[in-house]
């Protein structure tokens, strides 16, 4: 009584201020609430494009703003080896009014709770490019090896730029308002926190991946698969035996998933997994994916896709005598590891494991995956049903995979350290000590890339040195490899190569 | 309507209001901390052995997601890289947990461990193998003492706080918003708690300089000592071999003992004894449970020496055998489990030491009090001698596995290594144990020294006067066993 007395001696107009501002704030959490718990990736209805620039859902956890992913090139030049993300060797596409997309392939983007993400897809291993002659357009395909993107260089870009002292708000924001590419929330956000997250975040994976410095450089087109899931899980890998540091291995083709499914091949070069979907989840956690942030549907389009996706064609001539020659040669030395054509995956060793000691080539990758590591992954996507992790499997050789689109997936063996087929078929000896990686022009006589090229219109390729710990070019050679046959057979098998 | 009546309304409501909320916060409360849910199957009983419950995560569980979180937590206080494989326990391929871990879920998902944390060992027969998992056999790699120590370290780290361990689980999976809440105030705070208090149960085996148990060892008794009973904390330190389960039967008779100084008269002692230390509860399913594992274990075969063997020599070792060592190792022997003066076999003594009647009384007066009827245990002067089923996987030998393998066990005590690497599965045919020397045992065992308190290589020199040629076919024919 005594309360209904007091509130009708203030005046109405209190009370009007009163609600308007009720409402007021009600609208701006409403608001709020519905930028801050947005999660919308970029569409892309053509299966080829989602897979070149769709999100795996690494934006969600490790995304990198999108306008401090654009600003970085321009503030921290002197970490490049040129001038954008290109001189990484990342691949920009033109679209359809020929100017030049504004992300390379690879690279996706999400808006997460109201800022614009982008991090790394599927594609920035998994999409390469061929070029004819040096003035050729660049032929993209997807499923390819990445040749040219080296991905050590571009953590080491982002690691290198978040050391240096100009990383802060004060000198990227401003930039970013110039650029116009986020809105003032944002860039209040990015501000008053955004900004120093994220460098304190990439220190942290900076630390963390400190180990890959003791490894020979990667290169473009491969990366060490197996140390950086230690490196996940903590472990302390200053304590880690030295057998185990080199983990360099090249990046794989993956057409054709439906096929080794079926033949349960295994998979990853020393085959220590036979699941197609564990693999594929096992990989996404390069792209920053993990069990909370996958996107699952996503995921599983390019899975699909991913079954029954084919290489294309040799586009270049094919001496068919010569081939034909191949063939039973092929048939005698390769197929019971390799398969019986690039399409056919019949033979009775296909997908099976080679023990090292048989096949001789450089076991650093193979010591590099551990019984350790191997058990500990039964745990990831624990809790997820029949997603946990519980086909990976300690081998003790490296996995005969079949050769679908061969001529794509130079240089060879599973550190890459045998630039063309040619090559493979000579023993070691005879093998080049040195060579270059990340050209991308085709060598239709020796069956790769050309890799006696040191460098072009300023832009440096990469030297591959055979003689570092991991880089050895020996093994698979022998009588059983064929690298005892005549000049002239060797010819006539790389020629029927070209037809995988 | 009255005033009194009004406020007699708005009591009433308020009463049912308080019930309909205690009813459900009683339910919530029930669902999140208590509610049980069936264990999941298993395909066998030897998966069962491995994997399977013995009722203690209601009392001794740590919760699920803080314990898959901890090593990544804690790299640093773990021995090595390899998050829980570093302590040298047994994990197989494609398993969620390792060996010796099972996880039930009582509210919220718990892990806590079984017999085969101990009782699971492997063998290799070089070092690029996976390893062979054998259960029941004896875990030669584990080092249960540091896995023990890990978790004190980690409760009573700074690290171990809410934020942190949510900022991990973070990573794996999507706890709900109110469980969330639930860990962050409530399971995370219980414990850190039930660590401090796991810390003071184990002051004992941490005082400064007090021998290590090393892999593949505990101190039973006076875990038994400490834990089971409270007796004050006294000086003896009684390092053990953890022993092989399999082929009980053997070992059941009149007379007959088990435990390394004859303490335990009876198997489903044993079995029970051990499952309570390792924290069960003692209700009816946990009888039933021990029911069950003393019938499987009591079948379970004992392994093959899977190495080539020479029979012919093996039969020039049987009749060696039998004048010298079947009395008290064959099956059913006159002496087999039974205890053997220390005056005689001359071992180590600290292991024997550490047991009394007092102990004995004690223990069996608690175990009465929990409402379970079994055979007392005892007190004898004197190391059992055991069958040797299986006794290649047995290695290291003699109580305190001070000796390396059997080849050394024929060898007088100066011929016998002083210093040597146990916990390395890596199998050693010549002398018939494990690799015990060698940068690679060097880099995975544990440094035994015969020559620290209750590590002792002394005594069992039965054999030792035998021709080098008698000591072939001897050792050959043990491999059989």
């Amino acid at each position: 009584m005594l309360l209904k007395a007091s509130y009708d001696t203030k005046p109405r107009f209190w009370r009007r201020v009163f609600s308007v501002v009720i409402l007021a704030t009600l609208v701006i959490a409403v608001w709020l609430g519905v930028r801050l718990s947005r999660d919308r990736a970029v569409t892309y209805d053509r299966i080829e494009d989602h897979f070149k620039y769709g999100s795996t859902g690494g934006e969600r956890g490790s995304g990198i703003p999108y306008s401090v992913w654009k600003l970085l090139p321009q503030v921290f030049p002197q970490y490049l080896p040129g001038r954008d993300y290109a001189a990484l060797g990342l691949i920009y596409e033109k679209d359809q009014n020929g100017n030049l997309k504004d992300l390379p392939i690879g690279v996706s983007k999400r808006n997460v709770m109201g800022i614009d993400r982008v991090f790394v897809n599927c594609a920035i291993c998994h999409v390469g490019s061929v070029r004819d002659t040096p003035e050729s357009a660049p032929r993209i395909i997807v499923g390819m090896p990445s040749n040219t993107v080296d991905l050590q260089g571009f953590s080491r870009f982002l690691i290198a730029s978040a050391r240096d002292e100009q990383f802060t708000a004060q000198r990227l924001v401003p930039e970013i308002a110039r650029a116009g590419t986020d809105d003032w929330i944002n860039r209040l956000g990015l501000s008053l926190f955004g900004i120093s997250l994220m460098r304190e975040r990439l220190l942290m994976l900076g630390n963390r991946f400190k180990f890959l410095d003791r490894e020979p450089d990667c290169g473009p087109g491969r990366f060490d698969t197996f140390n950086p899931p230690k490196a996940l899980f903590n472990f302390p890998m200053d304590k880690l035996p030295p057998e185990e540091w080199i983990g360099l291995c090249d990046f794989p083709s993956i057409w054709n998933q439906g096929q080794r499914e079926e033949r349960k091949m295994r998979l990853h070069w020393d085959g220590n997994n036979d699941s197609v979907r564990e693999r594929n989840r096992s990989a996404a956690f390069g792209t920053g994916a993990t069990p909370p942030t996958l996107d699952r549907e996503n995921i599983k389009r390019i899975e699909d896709w991913l079954l029954t996706a084919k290489p294309p064609p040799y586009p270049y001539p094919i001496n068919e005598a010569l081939a034909a020659r191949g063939a039973p040669l092929y048939a005698q030395y390769c197929a019971s590891c390799h398969g019986k054509s690039g399409s056919d995956f019949s033979g009775k060793d296909v997908g099976s494991v080679t023990p090292i000691d048989q096949i001789k080539t450089d076991r650093a990758r193979l010591d590099s995956y551990t019984l350790e590591l191997c058990v500990n992954q039964n745990l990831l996507y624990a809790g997820y049903g029949n997603e946990r992790f519980s086909h990976f499997r300690k081998t003790f050789g490296y996995a005969n995979a079949p050769l679908d689109g061969v001529w794509l997936r130079a240089p060879y063996l599973h550190n890459g350290s045998v630039p063309t087929l040619r090559d493979l078929l000579e023993p070691a000896e005879n093998r080049p000590q040195e060579f270059y990686r990340g050209y991308d022009v085709y060598d239709p006589k020796r069956v790769g890339f050309l890799s006696d090229v040191a460098s072009e219109k300023g832009r440096k390729f990469f030297r591959y040195e055979t003689k570092l710990k991991g880089n050895g070019n020996y093994g698979h050679e022998g009588p059983a490899y064929g690298t005892q046959l005549s000049p002239d057979q060797k010819d006539a098998i790389v020629e029927y190569l070209k037809k995988f | 309507m009255s005033l009194r009546s009004r406020t007699k309304r708005k009591l009433l409501i308020i009463l049912v209001v308080l019930i309909l909320f205690g009813g459900f916060a009683a339910w919530f409360a029930w669902n999140k901390f208590f509610r049980e849910e069936p264990e999941q199957q298993f395909a066998n009983e030897i998966e069962r052995f491995k994997y399977g419950s013995i009722g203690a995560e209601a009392d001794r569980g740590i919760p699920y997601w803080i314990w898959l979180v901890l090593p990544r937590i804690f790299p640093d206080l773990m021995p090595g890289p390899g998050g829980y494989q570093s302590f040298g326990i047994v994990w197989e391929e494609g398993q969620e947990l390792p060996v010796g871990f099972t996880k039930r879920i009582i509210g919220f998902p718990r892990v806590a461990n079984n017999c085969a944390i101990c009782h699971t060992g492997t063998w290799r027969s070089k070092p690029d193998e996976v390893p062979h998992v054998v259960a029941a056999a004896p875990s030669h790699t584990a080092n249960v003492q540091e896995l023990l120590r890990f978790f004190i370290n980690a409760g009573k780290d700074p690290r171990f706080n809410a934020q942190t361990i949510l900022g991990e689980i973070d990573q794996v999976t999507k706890l709900s918003f109110i469980d969330k809440q639930l860990y962050r105030f409530i399971i995370i705070p219980f414990t850190r708690r039930a660590l401090r208090q796991q810390e003071e149960q184990l002051a004992w085996m941490n005082r400064p300089g007090w021998p290590a148990w090393g892999k593949g060892r505990d101190d039973p008794m006076n875990l038994t000592k400490y834990f089971m009973t409270s007796m004050p904390v006294d000086n003896t330190t009684g390092q053990a071999d953890f022993p092989s389960v399999w082929n009980l039967k053997a070992r059941k008779g009149e007379n007959r003992f088990l435990n390394w100084s004859c303490d335990t008269p009876a198997v489903r002692s044993v079995i029970i004894d051990s499952a309570l230390g390792l924290g069960a509860r003692p209700t009816n399913w946990f009888l039933q449970r021990m029911e069950q594992l003393d019938n499987f274990l009591s079948e379970s075969p004992a392994p093959k020496y899977p190495f080539p063997l020479d029979e012919n020599l093996a039969l020039a070792g049987s009749p060696i055998y039998k004048r010298l060592c079947a009395d008290c190792h064959d099956p059913g022997g006159s002496r087999t489990n039974r205890p053997i003066p220390i005056a005689e076999i001359k071992t180590d003594p600290e292991r024997m030491a550490t047991w009394t009647q007092a102990a004995a009384d004690e223990a069996n007066r608690r175990v009465k009090e929990m409402g379970i009827d079994r055979p007392n245990m005892v007190k004898q002067e004197g190391y059992q001698a055991p069958p040797l089923d299986g006794i290649w996987l047995r290695a290291p030998y003699l109580h305190n596995g001070s000796v390396p393998n059997l080849r050394e066990l024929l060898e007088p005590e100066e011929s016998r290594t002083k210093v040597f690497y146990r916990g390395y599965d890596v199998y050693d045919p010549i002398n018939v144990g494990f690799m015990t020397s060698g940068p690679d045992a060097e880099h995975s065992g544990w440094k035994h020294d015969v020559s620290e308190r209750g590590n002792g290589n002394r005594g069992h020199l039965y054999g030792t006067a035998l021709s080098a040629e008698e000591k072939r076919a001897l050792l050959e024919y043990l491999k059989k066993l």
